[in-house]
């Protein structure tokens, strides 16, 4: 028994000493993003863009006529010191020239990129990131949000619930969120805008992530019988037991998702169970049907690689490489990092949409030829129904009362 | 009012079912061989992933007849293999309880990570053992948490009832009240011990067969399910059967009363604001002792 | 393991350490590693004397590091006292908070303690995220995004410019690790020996248990604490994601892989224990599972850890060699 361990210890050691070689006339892109832990699931969503870009780039020649080569780094749970060490490993010891890195934190990634010049694409949707870039605009100078931020988010969604085709029978709303920056971010900022318009918020509760028994608080909501109940928890199990028990004995309620509508299981898991959901992604690309013939190509190539409709940040992730390879060309020189920015900042990036412009704060802000997207789940699928800002409906994929308030009504 | 109450008392029974069948595993491995087992909660989601993959065999309708039959003995297996195997070389040595602590941390950390390389980060489901709900007036009860109470109460029962009736269960109470009597009474220790483990590990295996039909199967869940159980075995008492049952029922509406009047955020707080208060008061839990 | 060896490692490290940024200086990453290495070393110390040496089972240390972290970031943040005084109020508020916890708890047996100081972990995260923690400034779940640097002697220590903020680093850690050997080697130390084998004939020769307990609990706690203060102004930033499982597991590491209650084993371990973390980091999910590999298969083969191994190397070849020839 013994001498088995010792022989699996050595294997164990030799397997660690192997160090990866480094191959020349290539350009280094670094890819800080959760490998581990909560939050492995998005980091692979954006992963699937990221890579789907740079291989698509290398297909082509290249950048520059050089390889792109991803260096990866586990960011884990965006520990302030665990985002700080990444952008030493990639930008102080890898020396990257640019950085793609999904969602990064809220704010100590600005801190911890900033203090180097390779460009860095975040898709961190916060407002205190943002106020962590406004310290200091010069410095952070290489900092790009690739989507809006939560109070924005918030915003939008209020404006796309009150544009619904639907005659509310009441003006109490309850908000239900996370326990994290970006759930309170968000339901603060819903709870606000229905005060301001005169509508009752009797119930604002936070809870925390792995809360999967809701029947105290669904008794509650079941009293108060609201018109919109709006749930921002970005994890499938707890949505998924919220919807299936809120469905034994359901009120006359819209029920809004939010960004929690994004993980890919909640569709697959619950199928057409799931119909009459709405939920928003920022910086979306529009399904099942794209608003143009590049985008759908993009789709098509997506579903095609991937064998599933594209998710949230993917193709956010997938445009900030291209955003920065278009910035590369047009400078000539993938290590002029202050041109590239400067380049990105003023011009922008042409993507499958139009046009992608950072304003003052270098946040991609949501409007124009990339809005954020308001789904409903029509038939197992996300369907997008409003795009906002401005709001309006989405080619003809009109709204469906959810079958329990129809049921309910009759 | 009264609607909300009977529903707030529903959600805590259906709580407290399963908590104490998590609890009762935990408290026997502690209660006969005094060993602290951190991979407890990884057993759980290995219950969730064994029970996947017979259904993914098996197909859904009728599939959990057999995921039972054929889950539990496998469990059983790999209790006592593990048992054998990291845990007993360590018994010899003086602080053995330390090691024994770090080499299930470490097992803990291997089947996590296994499960994700294996599985995936995504969750996996299983069909709801029963569709359907009863509905008595207002009042409305699913049959998936009618099945879940009564499987797990219907183990626990099977549980006491090995160890009150069987020789080998005799013999872990024997081993519990009295390591060295047992042991001149020619009780094999290194059997019971394993036997014990084994026993545990198939308790939580089905708990988190039993739970993941309804809540999900993800590779890291392990960790919540082993700071419930302990807190439940603590409070209860380690190595109570009965007072971890009482425990189990007394936080699982705790959590219904605490999360209906406060909210969710204030569960865990209350939790180990009882379980605090008692120990200062009682510091052997609720029934320190094999009863 | 006699006291002459002990000091003799220590001092290699001690040495080893201090040289290390002439070569390694240039590189910020690499510098940073060895920062925290110095900064987990000294929590994992505590820890190691507290559950190796005392034998308490105390699962609060990951809390006791965060409270004193926190401690002097709101002090320094909101009252405006000086980094350098914030660190010390920190430690003085973890002891504080060290001997409330202690008080209840370590009359308990076992298990027990691991839960109550378990529970106190567990319930820090709720406190800093809710509306209690934002009162006091903790900034809820956002954490606190600007922590002012360290100033001494009018020389600003941030993480920006590493290698000075290393030797300060080395200092505290010197000091620390010195303070712990001298109570292990001590009258002290002794005593929780004789406790761990007997409590009840400590007892009896009037070893008070419970005082000793506390009072090592109040010092570890202190030393946390001031880690903790240490590390917030390090890296200017705060959360409460430390209390994650990641850093009470990779803490435990560091305990397994240098052998517990073997000092200076833990310091040893909590070096190869973050080098590591980094090597197998590009392995993703791999690195956990490897990890766990290597903790089952460290207890099995080698339960004493680094310096159990090396002393049985030692002890071997010194049998070998000192064995009469009949």
């Amino acid at each position: 028994m013994n001498k088995i361990y010792r022989i699996a210890l050595t294997l164990l050691a030799g397997l660690i000493t192997t160090a990866p070689v480094m191959a020349a006339d290539t350009i280094k892109v670094g890819v800080p993003l959760a490998m581990t832990g909560p939050y492995t699931d998005t980091g692979d969503n954006y992963w699937k863009g990221i890579k789907m870009a740079i291989d698509e780039i290398n297909g082509s020649g290249g950048l520059l006529g050089k390889k792109l080569k991803t260096i990866r780094f586990d960011t884990m749970d965006f520990a302030p010191e665990r985002v700080m060490q990444g952008a030493d490993y990639l930008c102080g010891k890898q020396k990257v020239h640019s950085v793609h890195a999904g969602w990064a934190g809220w704010g100590q990634d600005v801190r911890a990129y900033g203090k180097y010049s390779a460009p860095f694409f975040a898709d961190d949707g916060s407002q205190s990131a943002v106020d962590v870039f406004r310290l200091n605009p010069e410095k952070y100078s290489n900092i790009f949000q690739l989507t809006d931020v939560g109070i924005n988010q918030a915003q939008s969604v209020f404006r796309v619930l009150m544009a619904l085709p639907y005659e509310y029978p009441n003006k109490k709303a309850v908000i239900i969120n996370a326990d994290d920056a970006w759930g309170t971010e968000v339901g603060d900022t819903l709870k606000k805008k229905f005060k301001k318009n005169g509508w009752k918020v009797p119930m604002h509760e936070t809870v925390p992530y792995g809360t999967r028994e809701w029947g105290p608080l669904l008794t509650k909501i079941r009293r108060i019988k609201p018109a919109v109940l709006h749930l921002e928890i970005v994890s499938a199990q707890e949505v998924i037991t919220f919807f299936r028990q809120f469905i034994k004995a359901p009120t006359r309620t819209i029920i809004s998702y939010g960004y929690s509508l994004v993980p890919r299981e909640v569709v697959e898991t619950m199928g057409k169970q799931a119909d009459g959901l709405i939920g928003e992604v920022p910086t979306a690309m529009p399904t099942p049907q794209a608003p143009t013939p590049q985008a759908q190509a993009w789709v098509d190539r997506f579903s095609k690689l991937y064998k599933h409709s594209p998710q949230a940040g993917s193709w956010a992730a997938y445009s900030g490489v291209n955003a920065w390879a278009a910035a590369v060309r047009a400078v000539g020189d993938e290590t002029r990092h202050a041109e590239i920015n400067a380049y990105i900042k003023e011009k922008g990036y042409k993507g499958e949409t139009g046009w992608w412009k950072w304003d003052t704060d270098n946040v991609m802000r949501a409007g124009a030829d990339v809005p954020i997207g308001h789904y409903q789940v029509q038939n197992g699928e996300l369907v997008t129904i409003f795009t906002d800002p401005p709001t309006k409906p989405y080619k003809n994929n009109a709204f469906v009362v959810p079958r329990w308030i129809r049921k309910a009504g009759s | 009012m009264y609607l909300e109450l009977i529903d707030v008392l529903i959600s805590g029974l259906t709580n407290g079912s399963v908590y104490a069948l998590m609890a009762a595993g935990l408290t026997l491995v502690y209660g006969v061989s005094k060993a602290f087992n951190f991979a407890y909660g990884s057993f759980f989601s290995l219950g969730g992933y064994i029970a996947w993959m017979l259904m993914a065999v098996f197909g859904t309708a009728k599939g959990y007849f057999f995921v039972f039959i054929l889950s539990v003995p496998l469990l059983l297996l790999i209790g006592y293999g593990v048992e054998r195997i990291i845990v007993s070389p360590l018994r010899k040595r003086q602080d053995w309880e330390v090691k024994v602590m770090m080499v299930t941390l470490g097992l803990a950390l291997l089947l996590d990570n296994s499960f994700q390389v294996v599985f995936g980060a995504r969750m996996k489901s299983l069909p709801p053992i029963m569709e359907g709900a009863l509905t008595i007036n207002d009042v409305i009860v699913s049959y998936q948490d009618m099945a879940i109470f009564i499987l797990s109460i219907a183990s626990i029962l099977c549980f006491r009832w090995m160890l009150n009736n069987t020789r080998l269960g005799m013999a872990a109470r024997a081993v519990a009240q009295n390591p060295a009597g047992a042991q001149i009474v020619g009780i094999p220790q290194n059997i019971i011990f394993a036997s014990t483990f084994a026993v545990s590990t198939a308790m939580v295996g089905v708990g988190g067969i039993l739970l993941s039909q309804k809540y999900f199967i993800s590779p890291a869940d392990g960790w919540d399910i082993l700071v419930k159980a302990w807190v439940i075995t603590a409070f209860g008492g380690m190595g109570s059967i009965r007072g971890s049952l009482y425990a189990a029922f007394i936080l699982g509406m705790l959590e219904a009363c605490v999360g209906w009047l406060f909210g969710m955020s204030w569960i865990l707080v209350a939790n180990f604001a009882v379980l605090v208060t008692t120990l200062a008061i009682r510091p052997q839990g609720l029934f320190g002792k094999w009863g | 393991m006699n006291w002459k060896n002990m000091a003799a490692i220590m001092a290699a490290i001690y040495g080893i350490m201090a040289m290390l940024p002439f070569f390694l200086g240039k590189t910020n990453f690499v510098m940073h590693i060895l920062i925290m290495c110095l900064i987990w070393a000294v929590v994992a110390s505590c820890w190691d004397l507290i559950m190796g040496f005392a034998g308490i089972f105390s699962f609060g240390q990951v809390a006791f590091f965060v409270i004193g972290a926190y401690a002097s970031a709101i002090v320094s943040n909101t009252y405006h006292v000086s980094p350098a005084g914030a660190i010390l109020l920190a430690g003085g508020f973890t002891a504080a908070v060290g001997i409330l916890v202690g008080l209840p708890c370590l009359r308990l047996k076992g298990a027990y303690v691991a839960l109550v100081t378990f529970a106190v972990h567990m319930t820090l995260e709720p406190l800093l995220k809710g509306d209690f923690g934002r009162a006091i400034g903790t900034g809820g779940s956002r954490g606190i995004m600007a922590i002012a640097p360290l100033k001494l002697f009018g020389v600003t220590f941030s993480s920006a410019d590493p290698v000075p903020f290393f030797y300060l680093t080395l200092i505290f850690f010197i000091i620390c690790t010195l303070i712990i050997l001298f109570v292990i080697k001590s009258y002290w130390g002794t005593a929780f020996v004789a406790l761990k084998d007997s409590e009840n004939l400590a007892a009896s020769l009037g070893i008070s248990a419970f005082k000793y307990k506390l009072t090592v609990f109040a010092l570890t706690s202190f030393i946390t604490g001031l880690a903790g203060g240490f590390y917030c102004h390090y890296v200017g930033m705060l959360s409460h994601r430390l209390l994650g499982v990641d850093l009470f597991v990779t803490l435990m590491v560091m305990l397994a892989i240098g052998g517990i209650g073997h000092y200076p084993g833990a310091i040893i371990g909590a070096f190869i224990t973050v080098t590591l973390n980094e090597l197998l980091a590009p392995l993703g999910t791999y690195r956990p599972l490897i990890i766990g590999i290597l903790i089952i298969l460290l207890v099995l083969l080698f339960p004493d850890g680094i310096i159990g191994l090396v002393q049985k190397v030692f002890t071997s070849k010194a049998d070998k060699a000192t064995k009469p020839v009949y």
